[in-house]
């Protein structure tokens, strides 16, 4: 009841920004403007529309977090900062109530933007190839809804913990470079950063599995790999194919496949990979399989959380 | 029945002590003022009892609940104008009212809540283009949604002109007839004195005082104090030597003078008259503002700079 009149208010005014209605149809321009880029190629016609999915989650996996961070980042501070807490504070709503209903809402607005990319983009390749893919489109829809819910969290969760919208910008553009940015540039790169510490200043061996671990503590990087279990063989995202280096296995079999980090993925992922793909995946670790990325991404929507939720409910609102 | 207990309750921000083990009783139906200077602590001992802050120790009841562990069903039952609010951008008056009937879970009509508070007309259009007043007044309308059995008041004429305190001092009056205890803080004199059955002045985080008006005064010594407006520059020196005269200061043409004995007056005004012409008379027994002024020691004006009041 409370959660629903807080989330309501929030909805309510939200659904009058312009703002707002600029950031989803500009995902909706993205998803038409892909669906009409998108070629056929050779393929056949549901192998295209399959291809335009993973390009467009290629996309979503930089562009979505930002959106989803955007869009969550003022929804406690904020109000912190306007004295909105006080009115949410004055009528019988606890700080539970206000935290569980700006994420109520806030999720509710990122689960509209994905659809304003995903409506578009499902439409125009049904009329452009005829094809509708079902397992593929809802398979990504559905691991792109929890990719953004998990940045919508962590969104939140940041908001929570400050008290003024000039910090709640800092800590989600942190939280942005750390957790997505921090990903891909190659010279900044998060395992890279970790090998040179490892193996310069610890002065240990190299240990390649240590280092995709640490990489895969990403959220960007879990989203690619839980979409592997949803789209076809051939488009999945390979990552840690030098997790043989230092594991125990030692057969180059499978880490010859590609050289390249997150982000080149895709569906150039090509022969090799596809030829033994249940190879691949018996020689890494459990830890750094497709399905852990499951686990990874429920750490992410639920430890934010939590914390967000405590340090809000010890705050002193003034 | 109790409606507000506090028990030595004490706030610290830092080294900073923004209350300091306040004990206060407010019982049902009363109507009780917070007076002090800006700093004082008022909003923050509010505060604490709205549960927007929590106390470095010390515990309090708001209607025999703890403000901590069950601040929710206390929301239930008062309604609230707090400090430094702010509204909604892109939401009406009247859906801020409708938002507080919804979450109060009552059916009020958001249309005689918002005639109450006179903004009849204003209702549709968005409530952060308001003026200070219209929405101090908003505010308090959305305070008084539900009927509740206490009203918190922080500050709630700020902003508001002549018309609008009177009108929501009427209200007020009207609904502690009705039985609802009213907790509010306030820096404006006038405004405690004409609503308040009790006051508690705060000073440096301290509740220094503690009684109804009448009794204040009565501890302060009765004074009185007589305002000589004058056609030239008066001397204070000759109405310093008339018996019964505590003080006498100069500010322009105007002379103040201050008497331990109200019934001196009149010769206060034959003294001066020898000397210069008098102008205007403006005579005042001890009032609250001379309380004010003695418990908070000078205290802060409202614009909340330090130091003793030069004209008084």
């Amino acid at each position: 009841m409370s959660i629903r009149t807080v989330a309501t208010r929030d909805l309510r005014n939200a659904g009058r920004s312009p703002a707002l209605w600029g950031g989803a149809i500009g995902l909706g321009l993205l998803g038409v403007g892909l669906a009409f880029v998108n070629r056929g190629r050779s393929q056949s016609p549901t192998v295209a529309v399959e291809s335009l999915f993973d390009v467009l989650t290629i996309l979503l996996a930089l562009l979505l977090p930002l959106a989803a961070l955007v869009a969550s980042y003022l929804a406690i501070a904020g109000e912190r900062e306007s004295g909105g807490i006080k009115f949410l504070l004055s009528v019988p709503n606890g700080r539970r109530d206000v935290f569980l209903g700006k994420l109520l809402s806030r999720l509710l607005i990122a689960t509209v933007g994905v659809g304003f990319a995903y409506a578009p983009a499902t439409s125009v390749s049904l009329s452009k190839y005829g094809a509708f893919p079902a397992a593929v489109v809802f398979g990504t829809l559905a691991v792109t809804l929890v990719y953004a819910a998990v940045f919508v969290v962590i969104g939140v969760s940041l908001s929570a913990t400050v008290a003024s919208r000039n910090s709640a910008i800092g800590r989600s553009l942190l939280a942005y470079f750390l957790l997505v940015l921090f990903y891909i540039f190659p010279v900044i790169q998060v395992s890279n950063v970790v090998r040179t510490v490892h193996t310069e200043l610890l002065g240990m061996d190299a240990n390649a599995d240590l280092y995709n671990a640490v990489e895969f503590t990403s959220p960007y990087l879990a989203y690619q790999k839980t979409l592997n279990l949803v789209l076809p063989e051939g488009m999945e995202n390979e990552f840690f194919s030098d997790s043989t280096e230092g594991g125990d296995t030692g057969d180059p079999g499978g880490s010859t496949v590609e050289g390249g980090g997150p982000g080149s993925g895709g569906e150039s992922a090509g022969s090799t990979a596809t030829s033994e793909p249940g190879e691949v995946a018996t020689e890494l670790p459990v830890y750094l399989t497709d399905e852990f990325a499951l686990v990874i991404l429920a750490f992410w929507l639920v430890v934010p959380l939590v914390l967000g939720y405590r340090s809000f409910a010890g705050a002193d609102l003034e | 029945m109790v409606s507000v207990q506090t028990d030595s309750l004490t706030k610290r921000f830092g080294d900073v002590v923004a209350v300091d083990d306040i004990s206060l009783t407010v019982e049902r139906g009363e109507i009780f003022g917070f007076l002090g200077p800006n700093g004082a602590g008022k909003s923050t001992t509010l505060n604490i009892l709205l549960d927007f802050i929590r106390p470095t120790s010390g515990a309090a009841e708001v209607l025999g609940r703890d403000t901590q562990a069950e601040s929710t069903a206390i929301r239930e039952r008062i309604g609230v104008l707090p400090e430094g609010y702010g509204f909604e951008d892109r939401l009406t008056g009247r859906e801020h009212v409708e938002w507080a009937v919804a979450s109060k879970g009552v059916d009020d009509d958001p249309d005689a809540i918002i005639e109450t508070v006179g903004l009849r007309g204003d209702e549709h259009r968005l409530a952060a283009g308001y003026s200070k007043g219209m929405q101090q007044r908003l505010a308090f309308g959305m305070a008084l949604v539900g009927d509740p059995e206490l009203l918190v008041l922080d500050e709630p004429s700020t902003g508001l002109d002549p018309n609008g305190m009177q009108s929501m001092r009427s209200t007020i009056r009207d609904r502690a007839e009705n039985g609802t205890t009213v907790l509010f803080s306030s820096h404006i004199l006038p405004e405690v004195e004409a609503i308040c059955d009790r006051i508690g002045v705060m000073n440096e985080g301290e509740l220094v005082a503690v009684d109804t008006i009448e009794n204040l005064r009565e501890e302060a010594g009765g004074h009185a104090t007589i305002d000589l407006v004058c056609a030239t520059p008066p001397d204070p020196a000759d109405v310093k030597t008339v018996d019964g005269v505590a003080d006498a200061t100069v500010d322009g043409t105007t002379l103040t003078v201050r008497c331990t004995d109200p019934t001196v007056k009149v010769d206060v005004v034959r003294s001066v008259d020898r000397q210069v012409d008098v102008v205007d008379i403006l005579s005042q027994n001890a009032s609250l503002e001379e309380l004010f002024n003695i418990y908070t020691g000078g205290g802060r004006d409202e614009a909340g700079t330090t130091g003793p009041a030069e004209e008084q």
